[in-house]
């Protein structure tokens, strides 16, 4: 089944509307200062963030609003701007929560960053780099953000709340910021005729 | 099965009541601009640029049977010299570009992010460049600024007009970068062309 195909369906067996634009959705979350901890979740608080850490004001969709998730990015910034593997080079591990189902359940996330190099997608480029260690400044980047491009296409329907959980033993997140991105194909309001 | 490029085209098309743009050239095109003036707008102002250099259009909508379906969107810095740039060597790892796609009185893309670490999608690339830091040379990424249009793109129709909306802030801070005329935000949208075809209308 098609992505838009999907979407139709469980928007459909919701009860929710159909009707709005088609596009491309990304919806990100920023948390500043993660430190070091056992747990990240993402669009779960968004108190003090601007326009420009995260695109929501909440952590669900708007009544006529849904998307499906196609990819999950995730990256840690120095508090200076310096793109780092997110987590150090630590073992994590992804869910993603929609409503109360896990519908993505500790999927590592290791194998698609760093210098480990085995991403799952045979399209993708590993990330990171080994001269990480001598980069100073934002403006050489020498290691690229963590992708995992799903096989399942994961919907979030409307006014449902989900999160986005990062789990590791003692991962070192910096005293940055750590952003998640859920990018996928969605659908917006749109008021059509009825304005 | 899913949508062609084509399929998407003439469905918008007979929703608008463009019965003759099947009979036009598919193509394949982009259409690219700089906002030059800082507005935080891109198109909107590409009649006052000079062509080719900032831009390749004379309007920001397209003449009669002619469409484009938009299927990626890509951000770029122009320096005053008219240099194109990698928006990451520019405005560092921690930019985020937060645009809407704004197409006649509609919104089709809203508050958009484009990571100037490397957006999602974009991950296949590894082109780099050397970069000096700190009297050492190092090899650095240069990370792709593009969205990927999911399913079949976005028509933008003829005769109807279309622009960037964008702000860049600090992923990091939250706090708004401002823009200059050295480091002037470009875009170009690429995708599925319709041209007009005269053979058969006249």
């Amino acid at each position: 089944m098609s992505q838009v195909g999907k979407l139709g369906y469980v928007d459909s067996k919701l009860g929710a509307p159909i009707s709005g634009q088609q596009t491309t959705r990304i919806l990100f979350n920023t948390i500043e200062a993660p430190g070091t901890t056992s747990s990240l979740s993402f669009f779960k608080n968004f108190q003090g963030l601007t326009n420009g850490q995260t695109n929501l004001t909440q952590n669900k969709l708007d009544s006529m609003e849904s998307m499906v998730i196609k990819t999950i990015w995730l990256a840690q910034y120095s508090t200076t701007g310096v793109l780092s593997p997110v987590g150090g080079q630590n073992q994590q591990t992804l869910s993603i929560i929609v409503g109360n189902q896990t519908v993505v359940k500790n999927l590592p996330i290791q194998f698609n960053q760093g210098i480990n190099g085995q991403a799952f997608d045979r399209l993708h480029e590993n990330a990171g780099g080994v001269t990480q260690a001598i980069d100073n400044s934002v403006l050489a980047q020498n290691t690229q953000p963590c992708e995992i491009r799903l096989l399942t296409d994961i919907v979030i329907p409307p006014q449902v709340a989900f999160e986005v959980r990062l789990e590791s033993n003692a991962g070192i997140y910096g005293t940055g910021a750590v952003v998640c991105a859920l990018s996928g194909y969605g659908k917006i309001f749109s008021a059509g005729s009825s304005f | 099965m899913a949508l062609s490029a084509q399929d998407k085209i003439l469905y918008v098309a007979n929703k608008l009541g463009l019965s003759s743009l099947g009979q036009m050239q598919g193509s394949t095109g982009a259409v690219y601009d700089v906002d030059t003036d800082i507005s935080g707008q891109i198109f909107s102002s590409a009649s006052r640029h000079q062509n080719p250099s900032v831009t390749n259009i004379t309007e920001n909508q397209f003449e009669v049977n002619e469409a484009l379906l938009v299927e990626t969107c890509a951000f770029y810095v122009r320096n005053a010299a008219g240099n194109t740039l990698n928006f990451q060597s520019v405005y560092g790892s921690n930019a985020v570009i937060v645009f809407d796609l704004v197409i006649g009185n509609k919104r089709v893309m809203k508050d958009t992010p484009v990571f100037a670490a490397g957006s999602p999608y974009t991950f296949a690339n590894a082109s780099n460049q050397t970069k000096v830091v700190a009297g050492i040379n190092l090899e650095t990424y240069v990370p792709r600024h593009q969205v990927f249009m999911e399913g079949a793109g976005i028509l933008i129709p003829p005769q109807v007009q279309w622009y960037v909306d964008y702000r860049i802030f600090d992923v990091v801070t939250g706090a708004t970068i401002a823009a200059t005329d050295d480091t002037a935000v470009g875009c170009y949208l690429f995708g599925t062309r319709v041209l007009l075809n005269f053979n058969t209308t006249i």
